[in-house]
């Protein structure tokens, strides 16, 4: 959503990055929130917003492949970069391995956690293909949920390396 | 009727929700957008408690981009107070902005709309607002003092609510008791927090002079009743829609920001959207109620219990919707799941210079329970019984079943002694302690703590009365429709909004079974919306209720839609209706599969062909239903009411381990064993129990709204009011006794509430446990790493966890307030 003509005067910044593997273009105001710019300017609402200060997770996005709040960073200063978001995650043909063992172990309730953690444990599984529990917990104790207790949470991630194990042992 | 064939209800079905969910492609409220909408954001008093002496929003309206600007003033001009729920005292109106005086920190004075909400966040800046300072009230038992500041001079007191109820013999009962044990529990204000914060849009059309509203307010019914009285339209020029909700534990009900989006929209003639920030949630959305519990349990030698007398203080900050519910509820669930003949019960709700309190998971019960389980564990010491013996001596027995406890409550059915067994048995109980006491002769701290609790389902509203003298509103009801559509494919629609519970799975499990379809062949409605869902006053998400409500409710849809099915395919066939079923998507003959009719073919006939339909059937395939529960019945003469239906229950046991130099305080097992008649979906009753024990653990040992003595609130941020992450809680260990209830259609009871109700007792017993040969006594919430750290170097008298027992005498009080209650208009 573009502001009004009205809008209080605020610096604007044109920007270029990659969302989701698309090259944007766009002229930001200078406060401007990635979150918010993702969510408004590009229509990407699977991104979160739980707390605006950093602690709760739900917004996080990759950001040149690691992970990153995205309420506490700034659209205009990410000329250049790399973001990916639960929609740059889900591919085109149905849930990805990861997102089909978090339904399989109902790892969610309401919902709002859920991409920022599908967010996180990509960039685990990434980095670590074959966590362990304490391993999983360290990895998301950046991400809050409310409603799970984490337990099946936990569970899915598990799954999905076991799962990604299996694929690359045939 | 027959009832649901069983194919899917109790199976573990993946969720249809999860789906969209994992692909971020759930709809919340700040997800939806409206053609030329405006942002709000509201401007909330930085005092605990002042007058509002000039209030000049002049500036913000001037601010370019800004549409609309609403004080507290003009809002109590162009909308009536909030109605309450439970209305406890005259002629305080309770208005969507503070007018003249601010009452908490945070309280909205005044909102602006704009263009976006940077703008409207700007233009707060331009408000002028003069304020005079009033002394605070921060302290429940302070404000109950005669000379205690007011929140509402007008009422002469800050007691909403202070009556006694005794049943049987208390007196009796104490004097020939073994023994009595006093104590006196305090309890924080914590609250569930859901991760999506509270918000709403609001349109206003000029054109039919309508309101509509989409917002995760999670009990609708209630909403509209209260915004359309207090914007003064008719229910029926109001629509509401709830979509995916973001979680919601009983906090998401605040009209007053409904209310404040509607007049900002009719002032713009644009649609207004707010979405509270985290601090606002924090900082004024709601908290469950802190307070302190005085109890005193009479005993035999032998630990038989004989009577159990609380006195308890509500603290419900500036809470006018809801007050005393956290005392009713208390008394409800009063006695746990023990057998104790006589019971008094003497409560007072105190209004002070706080975040108004209300719903939060279990309302009342996690404190209620920690009192009876701290007290339970601590005459178990007393004693030299342990702890598991002292509750299987008291516990209600399955033959008992069912049970009336002495304020009226039922115990329908369960067997809490196996609970507590088999809990014992998964935690390894004889192996942990043991390992206890080996640990301890190594210099390590090791704690067991044992909990348990009964868990009802749904409220039946009468029980009010007890306030407010008169019957605005009673029993336990939801509504649903079910409708087979013209192509054969089956919809269906439910009041009571899901904000994380599954319904759309349940309820499609429930009707697939009836109608002998799958649940992927039905879709059920997301959230709600008041102009197609049928619903009630009493519609919404809370209580615990789904199993006692609205599976009656879905039920009987179903098998409305069913037996006329049926009877169009007895008609084509030309057989008797009893000698069909519907399986597999069609009607067919019983024994000759063969002769059967597709759903598709049925729906053409009722749809389409109506000529091809039985004589006097009218056309179509729809059916509402609402189930009201039979056991919700009026307050009877001895003051006793079923305030709630239907009673699961739990143990809980868990290890603690404490590091002695830093205080710091590690779960090392957690088993819980529960009891919820039977599953619906194995898959979201097992979540629920994880996710409910993590709220109790949460509440034991992290989260606190922490107020300084001039009210301001000291934990605001996720920085200081601190959630249990993925490394503060071990994987909950989950096992199940399965006691259908004989009272409910399914015979499913409440697991909603789950170990968020005996959880706080659990980690409390097992803390205290660990440090009990220090002469240590866990007397409040949270119990933080710094006071462990003290009781570790012997400082068994700072703070309020260790104050003294109660010896005599009551609380320092006002004198009763009876005679003020009811008679609201």
């Amino acid at each position: 959503m573009s502001a009004d003509a009205t809008s209080t005067p605020a610096e604007r910044l044109r920007v270029r990055l990659t969302v989701n593997g698309a090259p944007v273009e766009r002229e930001v105001e200078a406060r401007l929130s990635l979150a918010d710019f993702l969510r408004q300017d590009l229509g990407l609402t699977g991104t979160h917003v739980g707390c605006e200060h950093g602690v709760c997770g739900a917004c996080t996005v990759l950001l040149d492949g690691r992970s990153a709040r995205s309420c506490l960073l700034l659209a205009a200063q990410l000329d250049g970069a790399r973001v990916t978001t639960i929609e740059g995650l889900t591919p085109a043909e149905g849930p990805s391995p990861l997102q089909e063992a978090f339904r399989a172990c109902h790892a969610m309730q309401c919902g709002f956690c859920t991409p920022g953690m599908i967010v996180a444990s990509t960039e685990l599984l990434t980095a670590t293909p074959a966590p362990d529990e304490a391993e999983i917990r360290e990895a998301l104790a950046g991400n809050l949920c409310m409603c799970t207790g984490y337990v099946n949470i936990v569970r899915a991630v598990t799954a999905a390396s076991r799962a990604g194990a299996r694929k690359r042992a045939r | 009727m027959s009832e649901s064939g069983g194919r899917w209800v109790g199976a573990a079905v993946p969720l249809k929700e999860d789906a969209r969910l994992v692909a971020g492609r759930g709809r919340f409220l700040d997800d939806i957008d409206r053609g030329r909408l405006l942002h709000a954001a509201m401007l909330r008093s930085p005092h605990a408690h002042a007058r509002i002496v000039r209030l000049d929003a002049s500036g913000a309206a001037a601010v370019p981009g800004v549409h609309a600007v609403l004080t507290g003033a003009e809002a109590a001009e162009r909308s009536g107070p909030i109605r309450p729920l439970i209305p406890t005292t005259a002629s305080v109106p309770d208005h969507c902005l503070a007018v003249d005086r601010v009452r908490y920190v945070g309280e909205p004075v005044a909102a602006v709309a704009a263009v976006d909400r940077a703008t409207a966040e700007d233009a707060l800046e331009r408000i002028v607002v003069e304020y005079a300072p009033l002394p605070a009230v921060v302290d429940p038992e302070a404000a109950m003092r005669p000379d205690a500041p007011l929140l509402y001079p007008a009422l002469g007191t800050n007691v909403l609510w202070h009556d006694a109820f005794t049943y049987g013999d208390v007196d009796g009962a104490m004097a020939r008791a073994d023994g009595i044990l006093k104590e006196r529990f305090v309890i924080q204000r914590y609250a569930s927090t859901p991760l999506e914060t509270f918000g709403a849009i609001a349109e206003y059309d000029p054109g039919l002079d309508a309101y509509e509203f989409w917002t995760n307010d999670q009990r609708p019914g209630l909403t509209i009743s209260i915004l359309a009285a207090s914007l003064g339209v008719p229910q029926s020029r109001l629509r509401l829609h709830c979509p995916d909700i973001g979680g919601a534990f009983g906090n998401k009900r605040r009209p007053a920001y409904l209310l404040v989006c509607a007049l900002l929209a009719r002032s713009a003639g644009r649609p207004v959207k707010w979405v509270e920030d985290r601090i606002e949630n924090l900082t004024a959305l709601m908290h469950a109620c802190n307070g302190i519990m005085e109890v005193e349990l009479g005993y035999r030698a032998d630990g038989t219990l004989l009577a159990l007398s609380v006195r308890d203080v509500a603290d419900e900050g500036k809470n006018l919707l809801t007050p005393t519910q956290h005392n009713l509820i208390k008394l409800g669930n009063i006695a746990n799941g023990y057998r104790i003949p006589a019971v008094r019960y003497e409560a007072w709700s105190v209004l002070t210079n706080k975040c108004p309190s209300g719903a939060n998971r279990g309302i009342g019960k996690p404190f209620m329970c920690f009192a009876i389980e701290r007290a339970m564990s601590l005459l178990a010491r007393r004693l030299g019984l342990d702890p598991a013996e002292l509750r299987l001596r008291n516990y209600v027995t399955e033959a008992e079943m069912p049970y009336t406890t002495p304020p009226g409550a039922e115990y329908d059915s369960g067997d809490y002694p196996a609970t507590l067994r088999r809990a014992l048995e998964r935690f390894d109980y004889a192996g942990r302690r043991a390992e206890q006491a080996r640990a301890r002769a190594e210099g390590r701290l090791l704690g067991i703590g044992i909990a348990t609790s009964v868990e009802p389902a749904g409220t039946n509203l009468a029980s009010y009365e007890l306030v407010t003298g008169r019957r605005a509103a009673s029993g336990s009801a939801e509504a649903a429709m079910v409708r087979v559509e013209p192509d054969g494919q089956v919809r269906a629609s439910l009041g009571d909004p899901s904000s994380g519970q599954g319904y759309e799975t349940v309820v499609a499990q429930i009707v697939a079974d009836v109608l002998g379809v799958t649940p992927a062949a039905v879709s059920v409605a997301r959230g709600f919306d008041s102009a197609t869902t049928p619903w009630l006053y009493l519609s919404g998400n809370y209580s615990n209720k789904f199993s006692v409500t609205d599976v009656g409710a879905v039920l009987g849809a179903a098998t409305r839609v069913r037996d006329k099915l049926l009877r169009i395919a007895a008609h084509r066939l030309e057989i008797d209706a009893a000698d069909l079923e519907l399986r597999d998507g069609a009607a067919m003959v019983r024994g000759a599969p063969d002769r059967r009719l597709p759903l598709a073919e049925l729906a053409r006939t009722a749809y389409a062909d109506v000529l091809g339909l039985p004589p006097g059937e009218d056309p179509g395939l729809e059916a509402h239903h609402v189930h009201q529960n039979p056991l919700a019945r009026p307050v009877d003469a001895d003051r006793r009411v079923r305030s709630q239906l239907v009673f699961a229950n739990a143990a809980h046991c868990c290890l603690v381990e404490i590091d002695p130099r830093t205080g710091q305080i590690a779960l090392r097992k957690y088993v819980v064993v529960h009891d919820c008649g039977r599953e619906l979906n194995p898959l979201i009753v097992e979540g629920m129990v994880h996710g409910s024990t993590v709220h109790g653990i949460g509440a034991a040992l992290l989260e606190e709204f922490r107020y300084d003595e001039t009210g301001q609130l000291l934990t605001s941020t996720f920085m200081d009011y601190l959630k249990p992450t993925a490394v503060d809680v071990p994987a909950i260990e989950v096992d199940r006794l399965e006691h259908p209830s004989p009272v409910t259609p399914l015979g499913a009871k409440g697991v909603g509430e789950g170990g968020a109700i005996p959880g706080p007792a659990a980690v409390a017993n097992a803390v205290e446990d660990a440090l009990a040969h220090l002469g240590v006594v866990v007397r409040s919430l949270p119990i933080t790493p710094e006071q462990v750290w003290r009781w570790l170097r012997g400082e068994l008298a700072s703070g309020p966890l260790a104050s003294g027992p109660l010896t005599s005498g009551p609380l320092t009080l006002p004198s009763p307030q009876r005679g003020e209650g009811g008679g609201r208009g």
